[in-house]
């Protein structure tokens, strides 16, 4: 098997090709997913951004059409792992089976040994077969008797999950969540790409029709090319008085994790690179707040009596953050410079 | 039981502070360390009796005989059983201590020494009172009562000292009664158990009672009323005030009050108050078989510091004996008459002092309260005023000849009165070389004294003005000689002073002339009689009184033959006839006030002052107000145009940049672009974006802190701007080159700004409405904001800052340390 490890991405791509390489994906996905350009773009953009996605919708919206899609526009390895209750850890990360020819125990891959891998219904299996995922969806590794064992790059998981049914499903512990970069929602689609669809799905699938416009090597020079995006200082700190936002807002029980923080800026790269900028802004963070940071944080219990989605929580922190300024105070910002200037009180000794 | 042992340590201590005000009674400290045995043995009995649980009468018992015990170890008549027992004997012994102290009560002025009799009373009054306090403090847990008797304490220097008592004792024993009071409310505080802060934290023992602000607030109001108040009732102000400060008066009101009194009230002010009232007041009636008397005096200042000179506190014995006889300065050219004389002080002038001629030798219908000083030479009381009081006396005139005055040979330097009554504070330059000039070439004391006498002369151009400032520090001397313009006040103590400066003992003494309304005998002396002199000390001769005051301004001026008129031969006859009645209708009818300043004694030789100064226009006033108003309304709007034309300028000089890297043409004539530079770059987009959100400002398009620059471009191009291309791009220009200034690696660069920004401010003002442009132009609401914000800033820091002091200082809070301690 031919590794390729974590750090040897491709060389840089030029501008226009960049552009050319990404799109081509884009309007590929788009032959078979219509109407949703910023779902797609997004997509791409956790792929980009090496992270993991999970598509969260009602049932028959598309969440693993557009998983599939994904994987076959690009020429690489893809697995397909469809979450049962019975699903086993073994058979998602390997086994190691006794080979009466050797007299020795081989080695013999699981799912997760491909560059795409699709984890279809992720909560329909217990939460052992879940945590299975843990270790290689963060370290991109396989421990197995002890041994381990480096998964290539790209590698992606592209898990669905259906939000509505609650017997016989195991929500996704909160780790597991953590390793998601992006949730996204499909989302129904309107009335002229319902119709669209109609026309062409009626006969065939168009998913198999799909050709692969772009391979693992393209990928790696893409992802390479993402890592290169310029973010400045003021944009880091934005992302971090979002981040702390989430910690310190008294709606939230648990705020977001510095893993989050990291992969917010990665995929505002991401999405910065396929916007053709080779810099972040600040709207590309509060455009990805949501998918990025809402499936991470808990509400608390009040928040959750009041109905409020995490996502709404998310979106509202986003609408009071004040932009950080690199120059100076903003002057627009009325707000007191300093805390309201009480000395904090010494914890009481016992 | 904790807390009320902490309450009797506290009451005992406030009783001590309370016993401060005694401090201004004895003249050393012993009274202190017996009383704080005393009040220690109180204070230890009590606890002891409260220990053992005794009843409250139980622990009255105790503590009254453990001040017994105490009193009879402090005070040993020898006869006690193991010297703390007391026996009859004992007792009878404190019966003649008490009957001693009466004695000596009478017999001493403030400030009376040690003596066993006076320390035994204050010893036992302080004691009684630490009992009282420990009673209503900690028995009845009533501490406010406790107040009464400290209050008792402090009323004894107010009874000794008729005039003025020290604040600071009072200040003191007022601090131990809020001690006690704190001490004790706190305690009740504790007892409701836990202390909550608002926020549901709990208190430290050692931090103040969330209740603690409301006390404060509480006793600030009251503070401030009780200060406020008493000045704006008219009618307390005029009546208080003006009797502490100001001298005898009609008894009216206005300008009533005591004039010189003893030594601590200045004798200066009250003399020039006195003097420049235009209501004459008859102060003294004096009848003497001395054909033409010199001056009747009543105070003497002979203490000169650099706030001028100053009376010192007199002291001396009982008038009512046998005064020192001057006789044996008689002979060798000093000539001494003896007279006798009665005064009969008026209703209206109410002192300590008691107004008498020179050298007193015998006085009759004067108590025992009636001190006289002999180094003074005044008769003077603590108890006693002058008020309505009449007295003989005998006394003994001394008149020189200027050859005898000259023979008086010069003090030697270590003579006390020399010593003590040559000081100077600290060398005046022009006055030492005034006497340097005046003095050099004179041989005798007497004749360096006649020349500076002669020096207030008219012919040097002195003159008499009662308008001047009054004053006679080192300053005012120097003004006083050189403007030369002055009353009696002024050229007695400048002549004292010069008269020092010249090595001679010299002082002030304040009486009255022989006025102008003579009876025979009798002379009536009203206010405007009041005077100052000079008198000088000869080896000898004693006191010989010098008047420089020029004559014509004090009516009934005497001279002698040793220090004799300097204006003689001036025409202007003294004006004694002309003075007699100031009171002119003119006089009467104006109201006391300022004017009265300028009113002088003798009318006929007033110096005109009395024409009407000119009233300056009030216009000007009014134009320079509004001119000022107008500049103030127009700095936010000069503030907006300089911010503008410096955001303006950063673009041009980039441009100015680009121009010379160019082609080095005219930079005037080139289109404004960005500079090639990048930092230029991105200063010019920050300062257009700056210019821009500033002018959404001024225009009341909302400027949202949470939008990046290309949201607000969005926004603009969505809602505030008319759909006309160039405007549009010129918003999306702004934003892209603010966004690529601040967040991209390369700045946007080669792309016009300043007409962009110009254009869209166009836009804006053209869709705004009459109003807005109008404010945009005069009062800029942008800069208005500014300031605003920079305000709360700076008041925000400064309210973290004085957080982080109380923090600070709250570490060495005086209860949380002893919380601390009692931790451990």
């Amino acid at each position: 098997m031919t590794q390729q490890t974590w750090d040897e991405v491709g060389g840089l791509l030029p501008h226009d090709e960049f552009r050319a390489a990404s799109e081509a994906i884009v309007a590929n996905i788009e032959q078979v997913i219509e109407g949703k350009t910023a779902t797609v773009r997004l997509a791409l953009a956790v792929l980009l951004a090496e992270g993991h996605l999970l598509i969260e919708d009602v049932p028959g919206v598309g969440k693993t059409k557009l998983a599939k899609a994904l994987a076959r526009s690009i020429d690489c390895t893809v697995r397909r792992i469809q979450f049962t209750p019975d699903l086993l850890p073994s058979d998602v990360t390997g086994v190691s089976v006794y080979n009466q020819e050797t007299h020795d125990f081989e080695f013999r891959p699981g799912a997760v040994f491909a560059n795409l891998v699709v984890g279809d219904e992720i909560n329909r299996a217990s939460p052992k077969t879940q945590s299975a995922l843990l270790e290689c969806m963060e370290e991109r590794q396989v421990t197995v008797d002890g041994v381990t064992y480096q998964l290539q790059t790209p590698f992606m998981v592209i898990a669905t999950q259906n939000p509505i049914e609650m017997e016989g499903t195991y929500p996704l512990p909160e780790a597991q969540r953590d390793r998601f970069t992006a949730r996204i929602a499909m989302g129904y689609p309107d009335a002229n790409a319902e119709l669209a669809m109609l026309d062409g799905h009626g006969a065939t699938d168009p998913l198999n029709e799909l050709r692969a416009v772009s391979d693992a090597a393209i990928v790696r020079q893409l992802i390479a090319t993402v890592r290169q995006v310029h973010v400045a200082d003021a944009v880091k700190q934005y992302a971090i008085d979002l981040v702390t936002a989430t910690r310190e807002t008294p709606d939230l029980r648990l705020g977001a994790s510095p893993r989050a923080t990291l992969q917010l800026l990665r995929t505002a790269r991401a999405v910065a690179a396929l916007e053709g900028r080779d810099y972040v802004l600040p709207d590309d963070l509060q455009a990805l707040a949501v998918p990025v940071l809402a499936h991470r944080i808990i509400p608390t219990a009040d928040a959750q009596l009041a109905r409020r989605t995490t996502d709404a929580i998310v979106s509202e922190l986003v609408h009071r953050l004040p932009l950080p300024h690199d120059r100076q105070r903003n002057p627009y910002d009325t707000r007191p410079a300093t805390g309201n200037g009480r000395a904090p009180y010494e914890p009481r000794r016992p | 039981m904790i807390s009320s042992r902490n309450i009797g340590v506290v009451a005992a201590l406030a009783t001590l502070l309370a016993a401060a005000p005694l401090s201004a009674i004895f003249q050393g400290w012993t009274w202190l360390i017996e009383s704080i045995i005393a009040v220690a043995v109180v204070a230890g009995v009590a606890a002891l009796t409260r220990l053992a649980r005794a009843p409250l009468w139980g622990q009255v018992l105790g503590m009254l005989a453990g001040l017994m015990f105490a009193l009879t170890w402090l005070f040993p008549s020898g006869k006690e059983l193991f010297a703390i027992l007391p026996t009859p004997g004992t007792f009878s012994y404190f019966g003649d201590l008490l009957a001693g102290s009466m004695q000596d009560m009478r017999s001493y002025g403030v400030e009376v020494p040690d003596t066993d009799p006076l320390l035994f009373i204050a010893v036992l009054g302080v004691g009684g009172v630490a009992v009282l306090v420990d009673v209503l403090a900690v028995g009845l847990r009533r501490p406010a009562l406790a107040g009464l008797p400290m209050l008792a304490i402090y009323s004894v220097p107010v009874a000794v000292y008729v005039d003025s008592v020290p604040a600071v004792p009072f200040v003191v024993g007022a601090a131990g009664y809020l001690w006690l009071l704190v001490t004790d409310n706190v305690d009740r505080v504790r007892r409701f158990g836990r202390r909550f802060t608002g926020d549901g934290r709990d208190v430290d023992v050692w931090e103040a009672s969330p209740l603690a602000s409301a006390g404060r607030r509480l006793a600030i109001v009251g503070v401030a009323l009780a200060v406020v108040l008493p000045l704006a009732v008219p009618g307390m102000t005029g009546g208080l005030l003006d009797s502490l400060s100001r001298g005898p008066g009609n008894g009216t009101g206005n300008g009533s009050g005591s004039g010189g009194t003893s030594g601590r009230i200045d004798l200066f002010a009250s003399l020039a108050g006195q003097l420049n009232q235009s209501q004459v007041t008859e102060l003294v009636k004096v009848t003497t078989t001395e054909p033409n008397p010199f001056y009747l005096r009543y105070a003497v200042a002979d203490e000169l510091r650099s706030t001028g000179f100053q009376a010192r506190n007199p002291s001396g014995r009982p008038a009512n004996r046998d005064l020192p006889n001057p006789a044996d300065r008689a002979g060798r050219g000093v000539q001494q008459t003896s007279h006798r004389a009665t005064v009969e002080v008026t209703k209206n002038l109410s002192m300590a002092l008691m107004p008498v001629y020179a050298e007193p030798v015998r006085t009759e219908d004067l108590n025992g309260n009636w001190l006289y000083d002999d180094s003074q030479q005044v008769i003077f009381s603590n108890r006693e005023n002058s008020r309505g009081r009449k007295y003989s006396f005998d006394y003994i005139r001394s008149t020189f000849t200027p050859a005898a005055l000259r023979a008086a040979p010069a003090l030697p330097t270590d003579h006390p009165v020399r010593r003590q009554l040559t000081a100077t504070p600290g060398a005046v330059p022009e006055v030492e070389e005034l006497v340097k000039t005046l003095v050099q070439g004179k041989r005798t004391d007497y004749d360096r004294v006649l020349a500076i006498y002669q020096h207030f002369s008219a012919d040097n151009g002195f003159s008499y003005r009662l308008s001047t400032e009054s004053g006679s520090s080192g300053q005012d001397i120097v003004d006083f000689l050189t403007n030369k313009v002055g009353y009696c006040q002024q050229y007695a103590a400048a002549m004292a002073w010069l008269v020092r400066s010249a090595g001679i003992p010299a002082r002030v003494a304040f009486g009255f002339t022989n006025g102008s309304n003579r009876d025979g005998d009798t002379f009536t002396l009203t206010n405007l009689n009041l005077h100052a002199w000079t008198e000088v000390y000869f080896d000898g001769a004693g006191w010989v009184p010098f008047d420089a005051t020029p004559a014509y301004g004090v009516p009934g001026s005497t001279r002698s033959t040793w220090a004799p008129d300097n204006d003689a031969p001036e025409p202007t006859t003294p004006g004694g006839g002309v003075a007699g009645t100031p009171t002119g209708p003119e006089a009467s009818a104006g109201p006391s006030g300022p004017d009265n300043a300028d009113q002088d004694i003798d009318d006929g030789l007033s110096l005109g002052g009395t024409t009407p100064t000119e009233q300056p226009p009030v216009w000007p006033w009014w134009a320079a107000g509004l001119l000022a108003l107008l500049a103030l309304l127009a700095v936010p709007a000069l503030r907006r145009t300089a911010l503008r034309r410096r955001r303006g300028g950063q673009a041009a000089s980039g441009a100015l940049a680009l121009a010379s890297v160019d082609d080095g043409t005219e930079p005037g004539t080139r289109p404004v672009v960005v500079g090639v530079d990048a930092n230029r770059a991105r200063a010019d987009a920050h300062a257009a974006w700056a210019e821009l959100l500033d002018t959404l400002v001024d225009f009341r398009v909302p400027v949202d802190p949470t939008e990046t620059p290309r949201a607000t471009a969005d926004r603009l191009v969505r809602d505030a701007l008319d759909e006309d291309p160039a405007v549009i791009g010129s918003a999306r220009l702004l934003g892209r080159a603010e966004e690529r200034a601040r967040y991209a690696r390369d700045p946007l660069t080669g792309e016009q700004l300043l007409p962009a920004l110009r254009a869209l401010r166009g836009a804006l003002a053209a869709r705004a409405d009459r109003r807005t442009r109008l404010l945009a132009a005069v009062l800029p609401p942008s800069v208005l904001l500014r300031w605003r914000t920079g305000l709360a800033d700076s008041s925000g820091r400064m309210v973290a800052l004085t957080g982080q002091a109380r923090h600070h200082l709250l570490r060495w809070n005086p209860r949380r340390l002893l919380a601390n301690r009692a931790a451990r």
